[in-house]
This record gives C-alpha cells, sequence and structure tokens, in this order.
C-alpha cells in the first residue's frame, strides 16, 4: 500500500469520527423523542457561529469555548423541545417535518440576520500543524477533533449505561409506555433528550471549525450528512452511526482525493439513495418506533 | 364541480381577466403576477400531497425546466414555446429519476431525499459551467412578441400568468376528483388498505408525481421569461420554490384542491411586504418569519384556512350539516 492511501485512509477516519458525534446526536433525538429533526445541521451551524464569535470577540481557544457550546447548545435543545416538539408531538408525520423544516429556515435565516451570508473561520496557531508518522502526515486540528469526538462518544455510552438518567433514556427509547408507567417522567426526559442530542451536535460544530468554514446555510449539508450516516447504521441505532459516521468519512476523503471534492453531495445523495432502496431498515436495523415517524 | 360551482368560477376568471382595465399600475401588476404564478406553483406542488407525499425539492423540477428553454433558446435560438415541450419534456425525466425514492421511502425520509435531489442539482448547474455559465447565471435577450415570450410591459404577463393559474388549478381539479385522485387520497389514508382493495397505489403516486413535477417545469419557463436571468441559486432555490409552494399549502389547507390557491393569495402580498420592508432592514429577516409561521401554522391549525372556514361554516349552519372529509395527512 502506498502513502497517499493511507493518508487518505487516515484523514477519512479523522473527519468521520466528527461526523459520528454529529449523526448521534441526530439518533438519539430520534431515538428517545421519534422525531426527525430537518434542522440538525442548523443547531450545528448556530454552534459553529458561538465559536466564531467567541474566538472573534474575546480570543477564546475553540476547545476551551467548548464549555460555552455544551451548556448553550444543551439550552438550545431543551427550548426547541418545549417550544416547537413538545405540542405536535401527536400529530401526523407529515406534520412533525413541516414544523422542523420551519425550524430549519428559521435558524438558518437568524444566522443571516446575525452574521451576514460571508464564509468565516478562526484563525489558531495550531490550525496548520501536523504530526507526521513515517510518511503520513496528520493535521493536528483534525486529530484533535477526532479524540474529542470518541472521548464524548464513549462518556455518552457511559452516561447511557451507568446513570440513572441514562437508564431512563434507555427505557423510554425501548418503549414510551411501559416506561411512562414505571414513573419516568416523559416530558422531562424528552427534553433532556433533546437538550443532550442538541450539545453533542454543537460539540460537533466547534471541533469542525478549527479546519472548515461557517456560513449560513452549511447547516443543510450537515443535515445530508447526518441522515445518511443514521440511514446507513439504522434509525435509533448508536452503534450503527459510529460505524456510518466512519464509514462516510472514507468515502467522502477516497471520492475528494480520487475524484473531486465538488462532488461530495452528489455522493451523498447517491449513497443515502441507495442504501434506502437496497435496505430501507439500514445496515444495522432500525431502532423502535419507526412506524411512529411513518418509516414504516 | 356542480352547475353552481362552474358559474363562480367563471366568474371569478371573467372579474380576473377585467383587473387589466382597471389597475394599471406597473408594482401592482406585479404582486398580482407574482400571485398567479405562485397560485399555479403551489397547486402543482400540492398534486403530491392528494396522495400523502410532501417534496422539498420542487425546485429541481423547476430549474430544470427553466434551465431547459433556456439553454436552447441561447445556444441553438429554439423559441421558448418549443422550449416549454422539452423543458416538461427534461423535468419529466427528472421526475421519472425520483420514482423510485417515490414508492421505497416512507414519510420523512422522501422529503429529505427530495431536499437534497434539488440540492445537487443545484450543485451541478453550479459546476456545469459549459452549459450554465455556472453562477454567473444565464441572461435572455429581449425579443418582443409573443414567438419569443418577451413582452414590454406587465399585462400581456399578467394575462399569461393568468392563463397558467386557470389551468395548473384546473388541472388539479380534475385530477383530485378522478378515480386517480380518489385513489391517491385512499393511498395517503391507508396505503395498504387501498391495495388490498385492488388500487394500484404505485401508479397513481407516480401518475401524480409527473403531473406535478410536468407543471412545475413549465412554470420554470414562464418564470425564466418574465425575470430574463436566471442562475442556479435562484432557480434551483429550495426555499422560493419548494418551501414556499408548501407554506402556501399549509397555510391554505393541505391536499385540498381551493387550499393551496387562498395560500397563495394571502402569502404572496404577505411575502412581497416582509422582503420589501424587512429585508432592507436586515437581510434573512422575512424569511426568519416564514420559518417561524410555519411552526405556529403547523401547532396552531394544521388544517389551514380551508379547515378554518369550514369548522365556522359548520357552526354557522349548525351541527347537522354534513362534516367535510378530513384534510390533510
Amino acid at each position: 500500500m502506498n502513502d497517499l492511501f493511507i493518508q487518505v485512509v487516515v484523514s477519512g477516519l479523522l473527519i468521520g469520527g466528527v461526523y459520528a458525534l454529529l449523526s448521534i446526536g441526530l439518533t438519539m433525538i430520534f431515538g428517545v423523542v421519534r422525531i426527525i429533526n430537518f434542522a440538525h445541521g442548523e443547531i450545528m451551524m448556530l454552534a459553529m457561529y458561538l465559536t466564531y464569535w467567541l474566538h472573534a470577540a474575546y480570543g477564546v481557544d475553540p476547545y476551551l469555548s467548548l464549555f460555552a457550546v455544551a451548556p448553550v447548545l444543551f439550552l438550545l435543545g431543551i427550548v426547541i423541545q418545549r417550544l416547537v416538539i413538545q405540542p405536535i408531538l401527536d400529530a401526523p408525520a407529515l406534520m412533525k417535518v413541516f414544523a422542523t423544516v420551519g425550524l430549519y429556515i428559521a435558524l438558518q435565516n437568524l444566522a443571516l440576520m446575525l452574521f451576514k451570508a460571508d464564509f468565516r473561520t478562526i484563525q489558531t496557531p495550531y490550525a496548520s500543524a501536523s504530526l507526521m508518522f513515517g510518511g503520513i502526515s496528520v493535521s493536528l486540528p483534525r486529530l484533535y477533533a477526532f479524540l474529542f469526538a470518541i472521548a464524548l462518544i464513549v462518556g455518552l455510552w457511559a452516561f447511557l449505561k451507568f446513570t440513572l438518567v441514562g437508564t431512563a433514556l434507555r427505557a423510554l427509547a425501548e418503549n414510551r409506555t411501559v416506561a411512562q408507567l414505571m414513573g419516568i417522567r416523559v416530558a422531562r426526559l424528552y427534553r433532556i433528550a433533546f437538550g443532550v442530542g442538541a450539545a453533542i451536535t454543537g460539540i460537533a460544530g466547534t471541533l469542525l471549525l478549527p479546519f472548515s468554514y461557517v456560513f449560513p446555510t452549511i447547516g443543510s449539508i450537515y443535515t445530508l450528512v447526518a441522515f445518511v450516516i443514521v440511514v446507513l447504521g439504522g434509525m435509533g441505532n448508536m452503534l450503527g452511526a459510529f460505524f456510518g459516521g466512519l464509514f462516510i468519512g472514507l468515502v467522502e476523503s477516497f471520492s475528494g482525493t480520487y475524484v473531486s471534492p465538488a462532488i461530495k453531495e452528489a455522493t451523498y445523495f447517491a449513497i443515502f439513495i441507495l442504501v434506502l432502496v437496497v435496505r430501507p431498515q439500514g445496515l444495522f436495523g432500525m431502532g423502535k418506533g419507526s412506524e411512529e415517524v411513518g418509516l414504516k | 364541480m356542480t352547475g353552481k360551482q362552474m358559474v363562480l368560477s367563471a366568474a371569478l376568471l371573467a372579474g380576473l381577466m377585467a383587473v387589466p382595465l382597471v389597475i394599471t399600475q406597473a408594482y401592482l401588476l406585479h404582486l398580482l403576477i407574482l400571485i398567479l404564478f405562485y397560485t399555479a406553483l403551489t397547486a402543482a406542488w400540492n398534486i403530491l400531497t392528494f396522495g400523502g407525499k410532501v417534496s422539498f425539492g420542487h425546485a429541481a423540477f423547476f430549474g430544470l425546466g427553466a434551465y431547459t428553454s433556456t439553454i436552447l433558446l441561447l445556444k441553438a435560438d429554439v423559441n421558448p414555446w418549443i422550449g416549454l415541450i422539452a423543458a416538461i419534456g427534461v423535468a419529466l425525466v427528472g421526475a421519472a429519476t425520483m420514482t423510485l425514492p417515490l414508492l421505497r421511502l416512507r414519510g420523512p425520509m422522501f422529503t429529505m431525499a427530495t431536499i437534497a435531489y434539488a440540492e445537487v442539482l443545484r450543485r451541478v448547474a453550479i459546476l456545469w459551467r459549459e452549459l450554465t455559465a455556472g453562477s454567473e447565471g444565464l441572461t435572455i435577450p429581449f425579443r418582443p412578441g409573443l414567438l419569443y415570450l418577451s413582452f414590454t410591459g406587465k399585462v400581456a404577463y399578467y394575462y399569461i400568468f393568468l392563463a397558467i393559474a386557470a389551468t395548473a388549478v384546473c388541472l388539479s381539479s380534475w385530477l383530485f376528483h378522478s378515480a386517480t385522485g380518489f385513489h391517491l387520497r385512499a393511498a395517503a389514508s391507508d396505503e395498504e388498505a387501498a391495495q388490498a382493495l385492488g388500487i394500484d397505489t404505485n401508479r397513481v403516486q407516480v401518475v401524480a408525481l409527473m403531473w406535478s413535477a410536468g407543471i412545475t417545469g413549465a412554470l420554470g419557463v414562464f418564470y425564466t421569461q418574465y425575470v430574463y436571468m436566471i442562475d442556479p441559486d435562484l432557480v434551483f432555490s429550495v426555499t422560493l420554490f419548494a418551501i414556499q409552494p408548501a407554506l402556501n399549502g399549509i397555510i391554505g389547507g393541505l391536499g385540498t384542491v381551493w387550499g393551496p390557491v387562498l395560500g397563495a393569495v394571502v402569502m404572496t402580498p404577505l411575502g412581497e411586504f416582509l422582503r420589501s420592508y424587512l429585508g432592507g432592514v436586515r437581510q434573512g429577516l422575512n424569511f426568519f418569519i416564514y420559518g417561524v409561521t410555519l411552526i405556529v401554522v403547523v401547532i396552531v391549525l394544521p388544517g389551514g384556512i380551508i379547515s378554518a372556514l369550514h369548522a365556522i361554516r359548520r357552526r354557522v349552519r349548525g351541527a347537522t350539516a354534513s362534516v367535510p372529509a378530513k384534510e390533510g395527512a
């Protein structure tokens, strides 16, 4: 194997880690609250702007700003759940689509109002730094992003596995009615699930910013990425989202290197349609409750 | 359509035809043209919702139509009327590539696929510079006359868009009340039950998509001939040509014939007002309000204006009046 090939694999896996985080945010909200959020990428976009603003106005290092981004996005998630999702939980699947599409339009244009249409990024001293392993160079911010993402995914897994709230969330994803009968406060846990989902999605955005741009319409492409990954891994399936994220990272890296970076979106779209048509339940099986959002 | 409704529709059309005799201000005519344009676009988009499918990707068919006639005109001097036929053809081919997702994908997944489809076509139009001139866009030369579908003044356009809107609404009404329409509505409420009754739900869904996409492609041509300049971000704009008709549809009343018309008539002037007064204040404010409106309507009035009107009529007539069929999803 030549160095270029290994280089491409490494870059793919590094970005794939962040994509995994982004998609776990989407699939977590789907699994617990049973809503397909068309505004998912916009949540990430807002976090990127928050990171940008903290850096531009106060010189806060992007990794340090995670301590602000995570709680702010957690609160944003709670607000969205309370104001937009809660009132339509029992509405037909179609209406839920309209509501979150409305949210996507609103958030995208909120960003346009606040930050204009310019492409923005942040300059850090380590932006172009890289480590060399043999002939392979690893970009430092991308490596940090990957390590943060993996650490967070492990942390999230532990949270769901070992804490009381996490257990309640899993119970809720398993069976809403029984969970309610067991005394779980459903509405409150929905808010927590949306909050946690939004927070990890936001963190994914912060991790991306040191080596990418943010602009108001950036969200829709990441919504598509997250959808492709979640569909690949099976709706509501977190492990599936993890591997799906790495896989899409590899696909992006390979098509970008060997074909053209410009066809990125077309590649996502092709995979999306292919998976949905050939194996709609995803490679790892569909989560419970898919019928409630109109998937079955 | 009953005799009374026929008479009402004819009177409405006659009234609309007389409008340019009274209104001569260019800006007001422009506004009326936009209302007619969005009435047609929303009616076309709405055909797919008869079968319970929501597309946010109709910008794809719109853009395909706009680019087909424009490229033919600029590269081969084909007049827009022949271009129109070609544009409908290309839009139908575009729709044909969406049939597999249409039939295999449920609810939100189909919607996501449609958005992605329009986005991909927008990217292709930006990158395929030899054909589309990329983001710089294409400009149509001004050659007045019916042959090249270009006119000085707004009155001719008013009548053209009136004819298109009337055609689109008639087609939508005809489809709604046809056997296909009944089958679509049956498929929307319970696909398996409809299939058990022997309805070929796949066939009727495809028929609906073709009508919807064909009319939308044709509208792309007329729109281009009205604005004279197109670029990928304009004609493949999901916000302008997919979200906007969807918003009109849901505000008027989804899956009905007249709901989308009402929605377009109410929302277009409102949208223009927001754009001209608020767009200058802050870029994006008008669409921000759109997004919020969409959320509020879904929560407060999911059946749209039509359902509210039905409710009022029921209350006026008392409880004995017949209950209209459940609209929307």
